[in-house]
């Protein structure tokens, strides 16, 4: 927002005699053989939006890391508004000016909403006590306020552990803008220079819908004003929109800093992984023979989350559910996947209606289901990659009644390479693995049965960079190609016009639409219409 | 990120795997030196003696550990196996020590039971069978000892016959820590408990039967307790609410944490276990040789069994320490 003299709103000159906001000097950081970052020098200047993008495993985590003082550089200097500094820990990163919103949250989750808003911020926090005690008041109104701004209508009182992912992940953003205008308002009230802020964001959009996505990006043109934004994502167009300028990263090292201009996503990509434009989507070359029902949802229902839903999934193909958060499209694959209930309808699978359900009794049944939030439901982050791929079928690396080693580790290895999982380690801890690499070994889990009738996928793509979404694309229509089912619940309407053989619609717990791909081609307008 | 090629072991890791041993050995390098004829004068056999049913308790507590669960009583198990062992190895013999253990093992699996059925935390529940089994040692005693009638040397040879001066029955628990090793290690079992100790949401969702493990995590507990039970028969002949084989919890846990195992699950090396035992049964004998007070002895213990946890809990992983 500049004035016609060329002034920012807050009254200073743009730019021009100020001292860049950041600058990073031969950065080098390495962890053991690994080095995470190598030699990396870049330069941000005040009032700038700077897009970093990279694979997971580039190195934007450690870096990001670096820049909040969690890790120190092993080589290298960090220049802050003109002065050099060493942040030994995150809250000098703070007092030097730099903040950040995390991608995997930071909320205390056994506190109320309200409490997690108002703490850390100062104004706020000022007047929620008095004498000492909380103004419960004051601070639900506070919050309630902060919320209203990004259109949320969450009740301030609710426990964080109450809510789901996504409404968590608007708390998270709600206070983070609100720092953001916090930190506007004292820089435009005072005269004195306090140096520009650098508000790092990291991925907080992946959780987003697309309305929830816009007032995100309202308030970063705002910070804008008064600040530096370092923006991390994996959304290619996003980040052509929302940035000035983008930075990539590949194996550790700077491989791009230029202006948005005129770049495009395909670009982009290729920057990113190296390798030439991404393939784009076959034109679905599925036969019209009468495929195979392998389960159908007959009126199942479930008070207060589900009602009335029935649909049939067919060997080979792709059902793909879309929704916003509490249509309730994932309550309802949780009770076809055993794991929560359902207290009305039917689930029938190869004919047989299933009674007493399960996780177990799905599992045995072919059924699959990759969770949404893997580090909490489908990582056990301190086994090994190996052993996590062979956790729900050890048949497959059994010799007699023991386990065998050398056959866990010949799948394992196999695997690796046809998901190109980095590092090649299949010994390592599956939580030292980036999160895209996480989530392929996580996929790969379910596949190494072979046999398996429907898997239902619950937000695949979710924190995965273009390098990985791709791969696991391929593998889901390679899958379909080999006859298995799938049940998708995509994060974006695209991915969903993507890989969907059929598109079902919900909306506060009903199936409000149907599409056929193969005989309709519906548009993102279409579905969102009838998803909101 | 650029890969070295070379698959090194962290160094974090050498050290938890080495840490035990390597804490036992410097103990009895100043015990030697301050006692010169501890070594030759049997000392290492009183060691193994003691530390033989302080390391089957501590193999019971690490299995629970493992899965994030505590047994607080499986101390007591230990001894009501002694007890009713001791009553009844005269009049039933050989099917005695069968008998008794399988008991046991039974209540362990019941522990295991009302805890996956009903939800309550392990620390509540097991606080719970630890003061009822109590209780049961002291009404089946009448507060008195009681002395096996006939029929002690079908196990008391466990402690007499020797191989390398140490009593065979040390070299059988040693055997069952590898065998637990291995259990852990190369059976889907074994993998399971170790994944519901890391992550419990992931392992019900990816199909693992977790309640059916957590009873056996349970029974385990309550059999190796039981081995313990009966090793205390072999040595003292005798069983009672207060004498031997009757303040085996601690020194159990102690001995556990002190081998590697993590307080928070899905970490066990039984094999580390073992030195852990050694140590802890150690300090007493070494600092009673040295010539240490009894109540100096509590602050040795403590001490060392510090050093031993600093050494090897696995500050990468956990993070945030509470």
């Amino acid at each position: 927002m500049t004035t016609a003299a060329g002034q920012t709103a807050s009254g200073r000159e743009p730019g021009a005699n100020r001292p860049p906001v950041l600058e990073l000097n031969g950065i080098t950081k390495s962890f053991g053989p690994l080095v995470a970052v190598d030699n990396l020098s870049l330069v941000i200047g005040p009032n700038e939006v700077v897009g970093l993008l990279g694979e997971n495993g580039a190195g934007k985590s450690t870096l990001l890391k670096i820049l909040t003082g969690v890790h120190q550089p092993d080589k290298g200097s960090i220049t802050v508004n003109g002065k050099k500094v060493t942040l030994r820990n995150p809250q000098e990163a703070n007092a030097a000016g730099i903040g950040i919103v995390h991608q995997e949250q930071s909320l205390f989750t056994n506190l109320s909403v309200a409490e997690n808003i108002v703490m850390g911020l100062s104004k706020q926090g000022a007047r929620s006590t008095r004498f000492g005690l909380y103004r419960w008041g004051q601070v639900n109104r506070d919050a309630a306020a902060i919320l209203a701004r990004i259109g949320s209508r969450i009740d301030p009182r609710t426990k964080m552990s109450d809510l789901s992912f996504a409404h968590r992940q608007m708390v998270e953003i709600g206070r983070t803008i609100e720092i953001a205008r916090e930190t506007t308002r004292a820089l435009d009230a005072s005269d004195a220079d306090h140096g520009t802020p650098l508000v790092i964001l990291d991925e907080p959009t992946s959780v987003l819908e697309r309305n929830e996505t816009e007032i995100l990006e309202r308030e970063i043109r705002k910070l804008k004003d008064v600040g530096s934004v370092i923006f991390v994502s994996h959304r290619l167009e996003e980040v052509l929109r929302i940035c000035d300028r983008l930075v990539v990263m590949r194996h550790g090292r700077l491989v791009a800093d230029r202006p948005v201009g005129n770049i495009t996503e395909d670009e982009l990509f290729e920057l990113m992984i190296g390798q030439g434009a991404r393939s784009q989507a076959p034109a679905s070359a599925k036969a019209d023979a009468p495929a195979k029902a392998v389960l159908t949802v007959d009126s199942l229902s479930r008070r207060h989350t589900f009602h009335d839903v029935s649909f049939t999934v067919f060997q080979g193909r792709v059902t793909a559910i879309v929704g916003t958060v509490g249509s309730g499209r994932e309550d309802v694959c949780r009770a076809i996947f055993g794991a929560e209930a359902f207290d009305g309808g039917t689930i029938t699978v190869d004919g047989a209606p299933v009674r007493g359900w399960s996780v177990r009794k799905a599992i045995a049944a072919g059924i699959g289901y990759l969770p949404s939030e893997r580090g909490v439901e489908s990582v056990v982050g301190g086994l090994s990659a190996a052993r996590n791929l062979t956790l729900t079928y050890p048949d497959k690396a059994r010799a007699g009644a023991l386990l065998s080693p050398a056959l866990r580790n010949r799948l394992a290895n196999l695997w690796f390479e046809r998901l190109d999982v980095r590092p090649r380690d299949i010994g390592l801890e599956l939580e030292r693995f980036s999160g895209g690499n996480q989530q392929k070994v996580a996929l790969a889990k379910w596949l190494i049965a072979g046999d398996l009738k429907v898997l239902i996928l619950d937000h695949p793509l979710r924190g995965l960079d273009p390098g990985a979404s791709a791969a696991v694309n391929e593998l889901i229509r390679e899958a379909c190609r080999g006859g298995a089912a799938f049940i998708l619940l995509a994060d974006t309407l695209e991915e969903a016009l993507d890989l969907g053989d059929e598109i079902l619609v919900m909306r506060d717990g009903c199936v409000t639409a149907r599409f056929d791909m193969a005989r309709e081609h519906p548009t993102s307008l279409d579905l969102l219409e009838k998803m909101v | 990120m650029k890969f070295g090629g070379i698959r090194s072991i962290r160094p974090e890791k050498l050290r938890i795997l080495l840490a035990p041993l390597a804490i036992f050995l410097c103990l009895l390098v100043v015990v030697s030196v301050a006692v010169p004829q501890f070594l030759h004068g049997g000392g290492p056999s009183i060691i193994a003696q003691q530390a033989t049913p302080i390391l089957l308790i501590a193999l019971a507590q690490c299995v629970v550990l493992q899965v994030s669960s505590i047994d607080l009583s499986n101390a007591s198990m230990a001894l009501l196996c002694a007890i009713l062992s001791a009553e009844t190895l005269g009049p039933l013999g050989i099917a005695s020590p069968c008998l008794c253990v399988g008991v046991v093992t039974l209540i362990g699996m019941l522990n295991g039971a009302v805890l996956t059925f009903t939800q309550i935390p392990s620390f509540a529940l097991t606080l719970g069978t630890l003061g009822i089994l109590q209780a049961a040692c002291l009404v089946i005693t009448g507060a008195n000892v009681v002395y096996v009638t006939s029929h002690l040397e079908l196990v008391s040879w466990l402690f007499h016959v020797q191989i390398l001066t140490l009593p065979i029955a040390f070299w059988l628990s040693v055997l069952c820590a590898v065998l637990l090793w291995a259990f852990i290690r190369f059976t889907a079992t074994g993998q399971g408990l170790m994944a519901i100790g890391f992550n419990e949401r992931a392992s019900i969702l990816s199909g693992l039967p977790v309640r059916r493990l957590k009873i056996t995590a349970f029974g385990l507990s309550g059999f190796l307790a039981g081995l313990a039970g009966l090793s205390v028969i072999a040595i003292s002949g005798a069983a009672s609410s207060y004498g031997l084989g009757s303040d085996l919890l601690v020194p159990g846990i102690a001995a556990a944490l002190a081998g590697g195992t993590a307080i928070t699950g899905g970490v066990c090396n039984p094999i580390n276990v073992v030195f852990g035992a050694l140590f802890v049964a150690l300090i007493p004998v070494g600092s009673a040789a040295i010539g240490v007070s009894t109540q100096a002895q509590s602050i040795v213990y403590g001490a060392v069994l510090i050093v031993a946890v600093a050494a090897t809990a696995s500050r990468s992983r956990t993070g945030i320490i509470k």
